[in-house]
């Protein structure tokens, strides 16, 4: 029975954060638009970032696949919902899921393609697909409106405040991650670590091993797709320099920085980046260096990233719990 | 006919200069298993490295300049290795292959802003080498262009010899055959592959320094040449040295031809990267391991 006892005031630690932390995210935007539109404007970003680092994480953390095309499908997602409200007057309520639908469509052709490989052909395709389609987006002006930028209709019409586009991004950036989370925790899930720690013996083991990576990648790609969907209506306009390779490689960064294995810990680190690239503005260039450093002495020497342990401690979840745990049941008996 | 052979000496001119940038990409990925992506950017400090070097002293040749920004940047990829990738080597990391395809992205971010923050954006073009044309039979090409491709003729060549007829090379060639058994035979694979992993970072910024005075450098460029490298060397065969060269030079041809007779001149040069794409999903589609590889498990 010691057991119980035991893990009974965690759980309630648990709840506390969560709920403290939902709490505020729910109050600032009120506040913040009284002192500082600007703020407000950053933290809508940031949580945009947070559903692109969280989501690269489940396909590269839990699954272990890289994709460089994670933008890619952002700017598709984008480009769809404006492009055919440009042409075809199609509202953003029936863009953005065109354009998800399109993103995973794009992912499935990719995938199919890929996946049935090693891990590095689809870095490398993806790579150069995201590439490629930067220089024909920018090279077609005559279609994409190039480097001028592609005007969007707002999500909500002629208000000007920011309070609903920071209410929806916040929902979309909750509903995603409880949605892989669930997956994550599903049999899917137990699907995609076993190939990510061994594809063969998951394979060996009776797991459709393409068809596991397929899903992930497609359902990552969707969410890149609704994501960049709703940013792009929020902004107002898209120019292919929003997806620019450097701008990946910032993704990478916060969620490896965050902690590629955690959902959670990937969101918080694109929050905290995206935050801190805007209180450092002074720094300018020096900004991305000292980030792109960080990223490769995190990989080399903490490799579960610099917010995921953290979380580990404070929710006792994580291989030293467990371990803490069994020690405290083998005590139990 | 004219404008044909034209085109065609264009391509085996660029597509042998692909190469020498290909080369070093596959010599890291034959023998530390690793694709390096970062490669673009060793490209790009090789064409900034040779900026400055002739900004500052002036008088140097601009082909010196060329090599020694070669052994400048082959000595950042000697670090790089044996601070970041040894480890690997060592066993101390897990998930190594995860690990090498992040590090060297992380490099990539690294490395580009660094330059773009001391830098800045404006673009760079160190002194050219030869002004004008020059005439070839019936052909007329651009002196630079001809230049840099002899050079990397010349390095090419030289590299193969050293890969096939050397000590150094058969050390290579065995380390990336079969690691343990190189090492029973006294070839210290922690040294081959620091060598390997400098030696392809030098090509890359070779290659860089060759292209700067044509293309100027700017902190970004190194996507484009890394990326049709990676086509390259998939198309060739991952790890494959004449697969390379080969791919390398096909795809200087294939470029060359379509953005040549691309029905619309004004936008043929946004496609130029296109083929390669095409060519790399029919390569996936067909014949995975591409034209020289080996066959993959």
């Amino acid at each position: 029975m010691t057991p119980t006892f035991a893990r009974a005031p965690r759980v309630r630690i648990e709840w506390l954060v969560i709920s403290i932390t939902l709490v505020v995210a729910i109050a600032i935007p009120f506040y913040l638009e009284k002192v500082s539109l600007y703020w407000l404007h950053v933290l809508i970003i940031a949580y945009f970032y947070a559903i692109l680092a969280s989501s690269w994480s489940l396909l590269a953390g839990v699954a272990g696949q890289f994709s460089f095309g994670h933008m890619a499908f952002m700017a598709i997602g984008g480009y769809t919902s404006g492009l055919l409200g440009k042409y075809f007057g199609l509202p953003p309520l029936l863009g953005i899921p065109a354009g998800t639908l399109v993103a995973g469509l794009t992912g499935l052709a990719i995938g199919v393609l890929c996946l049935r490989f090693k891990a590095s052909y689809l870095a490398l395709f993806t790579i150069a697909f995201s590439e490629i389609l930067r220089i024909l987006i920018r090279g077609e002006y005559g279609i994409t409106r190039g480097d001028q930028g592609l005007h969007l209709e707002m999500l909500f019409g002629a208000t000007t405040s920011k309070l609903p586009y920071y209410f929806t991004m916040l929902a979309l950036l909750v509903f995603s991650l409880l949605f892989m989370y669930w997956l994550v925790n599903s049999r899917v899930g137990l699907f995609l670590r076993a190939i990510r720690e061994d594809e063969e013996a998951a394979s060996a083991r009776g797991v459709d091993v393409v068809r596991y990576k397929l899903m992930a990648f497609v359902i990552t790609s969707m969410i890149a797709g609704l994501a960049g969907g709703f940013f792009a209506h929020y902004i107002g306009i898209l120019t292919p320099n929003t997806f620019v390779l450097p701008q990946m490689g910032l993704v990478i960064a916060m969620a490896i920085i965050g902690g590629v294995e955690s959902l959670v810990a990937a969101a918080i680190g694109g929050i905290i980046i995206q935050v801190s690239l805007e209180v450092l503005r002074d720094f300018d260039a020096w900004r991305l260096v000292i980030f792109g450093a960080l990223l490769v002495i995190t990989l080399r020497f903490a490799r579960n990233g610099l917010i995921a342990p953290l979380l580990e401690r404070l929710f006792g979840l994580g291989p030293r719990a467990e371990k803490r745990k069994k020690e405290s049941d083998s005590h139990g008996v | 006919m004219q404008y044909f052979l034209s085109l065609c000496a264009t391509g085996l001119v660029m597509g042998v200069i692909y190469a020498l940038m290909a080369l070093g990409l596959t010599l890291i990925f034959s023998i530390l298993k690793v694709v390096n992506f970062a490669h673009g950017e060793f490209y790009m400090l090789g064409g900034y490295a040779s900026y400055f070097l002739l900004s500052t002293f002036t008088g140097l040749h601009p082909l010196l300049a060329v090599f020694i920004s070669g052994l400048i940047v082959g000595a950042i990829g000697l670090v790089f290795e044996l601070i970041f990738l040894r480890p690997i080597h060592k066993g101390q990391i897990e998930r190594p292959s995860e690990y090498a395809v992040l590090v060297t992205v992380g490099l990539s971010l690294f490395l580009m802003n660094l330059s773009l923050a001391i830098a800045g954006p404006i673009p760079r073009r160190p002194a050219s080498f030869l002004a004008g044309t020059v005439q070839l039979g019936t052909v007329n090409i651009s002196a630079e262009r001809l230049i840099a491709g002899v050079c990397s003729l010349i390095l090419l060549g030289l590299l193969l010899l050293i890969i096939n007829k050397t000590w150094i090379g058969k050390a290579l060639r065995a380390v990336s055959q079969d690691k343990d058994a190189a090492s029973i035979v006294g070839i210290n694979p922690l040294a081959i592959n620091t060598i390997a992993f400098a030696v392809g970072a030098g090509l890359a910024a070779i290659a860089g320094a060759l292209l700067a005075p044509i293309f100027s450098v700017t902190p970004d460029i190194g996507a484009t040449p890394s990326i049709r490298s990676y086509i390259i060397i998939v198309l060739g065969g991952m790890g494959s040295i004449p697969g390379s060269i080969l791919g390398a030079i096909l795809i200087g041809l294939v470029e060359s031809l379509g953005t040549g007779y691309f029905p619309d001149p004004t936008r043929a040069l946004n496609y130029k990267m296109v083929y390669g794409l095409v060519i790399f999903a029919i390569v996936l589609l067909f014949r995975p391991r591409g034209l020289f590889g080996r066959k993959e498990t």
